[in-house]
């Protein structure tokens, strides 16, 4: 079954796109036209990094462009994330570049 | 001749010494002297890693002071696909095919860092470049490769192209090899990889048989962005790769250890003589020469040691972080950048082994009083660099690489970087940056980018090899 995806943007845009069953977030997005970043497409470069908020989401590839620390703190990569439930997510380019702050500053 | 006139071949370079027309020139001196000054620079336009809805570009930048468009970006080329990552790029064909007849320089071979896409762009015109073919991700993975990143043509009707990972974005990278005529993928370059697990850069010297291959990480490691704690755990270069040119097996291993931490950008001198070069360590700051011994072994030596820097606003002190490194075309001078500490120098190589500082221009980064250009601020700092042919000019974009961008310059992810020149006086051993020259990526068509390498049309400094 499909899920409602609501994603929320630091600027304070919202938006909700309907994810179809055996989907990405990314194609359902990609689908949609919002324009949300995205690289490799196959869970290695974490440009489409998304923060979940709220309900259930799965990798049902490998994550492999994120530690396990970034997955307890709810990160997702969304090229790779199936929901499972109603879910709303954080997303943008700037959720990424939380993944690795300037280790010298 | 002019190499920015349509269908530019080199039927108009006469050399009474080589009768066979081929895409290059027959010495570095005469791509240096017989070639006309650059009047259009491809640049590699990027929105990966940005709130911009929009593929990356090939974009046209007019470097003809004498046109109505001076230092404009006159025209982009949209990838078919977002998320490219468009990086590094190169010629179907070059100086080392100079004796080919019948061959033609007029194919860009342009790789998605990300994507594992790669696009060949006609640019018979080269005002109006198009895509002539895509090469789409899932037959680069078929070869259990990814992430491409240098492109050289080679002697045999070949493009090499370094791969950085397997299929997976994991190690080890390799070498894809495309075909000249119908740009198909013929399978790996290599025969034998070796203890060669991680790449980056290759330069090569076929007079002598030789390739150098060089290390960033897995692109599982170095997509997300630079975290310290995989340097310590190993998962970054510090080591470069001798391969033999001919049968293709790796031949030697050089480990720089510490000083030699995330060995990128690797150049020989033009001279096909020559049996040695240089390569930046990013991570160090150090720039090592290696160079074959009598006993056919290599060896390196660090030449050049940035020193980090104190800023008042980090915890720790700031590497230069040597990104891009090149030799013009006489090999007298080598210009590294320092995107960290936001410098490009200029250093006299003519005594191969104790560089010379000549000269030494600041602007953007964490360092530079100079912060603007003509009113545009500069987001980032001088890192991709290309010299025109007649070694006058030095043009560099301030972009390195997105994700690495968003946490060193988060401001490029916003509004794009920059591309700016430099007047460099060989005679004079100096340069000058030209304040009235600044293309502003921010204002792109389509909203901002990230510029990346820039190529003249006709080749120049770190796209062509002699035999």
């Amino acid at each position: 079954m499909s899920h409602e995806v609501t994603l929320e943007w630091r600027d304070g845009r919202e938006a909700t796109v309907n994810v179809r069953k055996a989907e990405t977030v990314t194609d359902a997005t990609e689908r949609a036209g919002l324009g949300i970043p995205y690289g490799c497409l196959y869970g290695a470069c974490a440009t489409c990094t998304g923060r979940l908020l709220e309900g259930g989401l799965v990798h049902v590839k490998r994550a492999r462009g994120l530690k396990p620390q970034h997955r307890q703190d709810g990160y997702v990569l969304l090229c790779v994330a199936e929901p499972r439930s109603d879910c709303r997510i954080e997303v943008g380019a700037e959720v990424q570049a939380d993944l690795v702050p300037n280790p010298w500053k | 001749m002019s190499t920015d006139e349509r269908n530019q071949s080199t039927d108009a370079h006469h050399d009474e010494h080589h009768t066979v027309k081929g895409p290059g020139y027959p010495t570095p001196a005469a791509m240096r002297t017989e070639s006309e000054r650059e009047k259009t620079a491809f640049v590699m336009g990027v929105r990966v890693g940005m709130d911009v809805d929009k593929p990356d570009f090939v974009g046209v930048v007019d470097v003809d002071p004498d046109s109505e468009t001076y230092s404009e970006l006159i025209n982009t080329v949209e990838m078919p696909n977002k998320g490219d990552e468009l990086h590094h790029f190169g010629w179907n064909t070059c100086s080392s095919s100079c004796h080919a007849e019948g061959l033609v320089r007029d194919h860009l071979i342009v790789p998605g860092q990300r994507s594992s896409r790669i696009h060949i762009i006609d640019t018979s015109d080269p005002r109006d470049p198009t895509i002539e073919k895509v090469i789409e991700p899932e037959e680069v993975f078929e070869q259990d490769l990814s992430a491409p990143h240098t492109v050289h043509c080679v002697p045999g009707g070949k493009i090499v192209i370094s791969m950085l990972g397997n299929a997976n974005g994991e190690l080890p990278g390799g070498f894809l090899q495309l075909d000249q005529d119908d740009f198909s993928i013929d399978g790996h370059w290599e025969v034998d990889r070796g203890d060669m697990r991680m790449n980056y850069d290759y330069w090569y010297q076929p007079r002598h048989r030789v390739m150098l291959s060089t290390e960033w990480a897995a692109p599982e490691t170095y997509y997300p962005g630079f975290d310290l704690d995989d340097v310590e755990a190993g998962k970054y270069g510090n080591s470069i790769h001798v391969w033999d040119w001919e049968t293709k097996e790796h031949q030697q291993t050089l480990t720089f250890g510490e000083e030699g931490l995330i060995p990128l950008e690797i150049r020989m001198p033009h001279n096909p003589e020559e049996t040695e070069g240089y390569v930046g360590a990013a991570l160090s700051s150090n720039i090592l020469r290696f160079w074959e011994a009598e006993d056919g072994r290599w060896e390196w030596e660090k030449v050049i040691d940035v020193a980090d820097r104190e800023h008042p606003d980090w915890d720790m002190p700031v590497p230069g972080l040597v990104t891009d490194i090149l030799l013009s075309l006489d090999d007298q001078y080598m210009f590294f950048s320092n995107w960290l500490h936001g410098d490009v120098r200029m250093y006299d190589i003519s005594d191969t082994g104790n560089p010379r500082l000549v000269d030494q221009c600041w602007v953007g980064g964490n360092f530079a009083e100079r912060q603007s250009i003509g009113g545009h601020d500069v987001r980032g700092a001088p890192q991709m660099l290309q010299l025109s042919r007649d070694g006058r000019r030095l043009y560099w974009t301030t972009s390195l690489f997105s994700s690495w961008d968003n946490q060193f310059y988060p401001e490029i992810g916003e509004k794009g970087s920059v591309m700016m020149k430099a007047d460099v006086y060989p005679e004079e051993g100096r340069m000058e940056l030209d304040e009235e020259f600044v293309v502003d990526f921010g204002d792109a068509p389509g909203g901002p980018a990230r510029a990346h390498e820039i190529r003249w049309p006709g080749g120049d400094c770190t796209s062509d090899v002699w035999q």
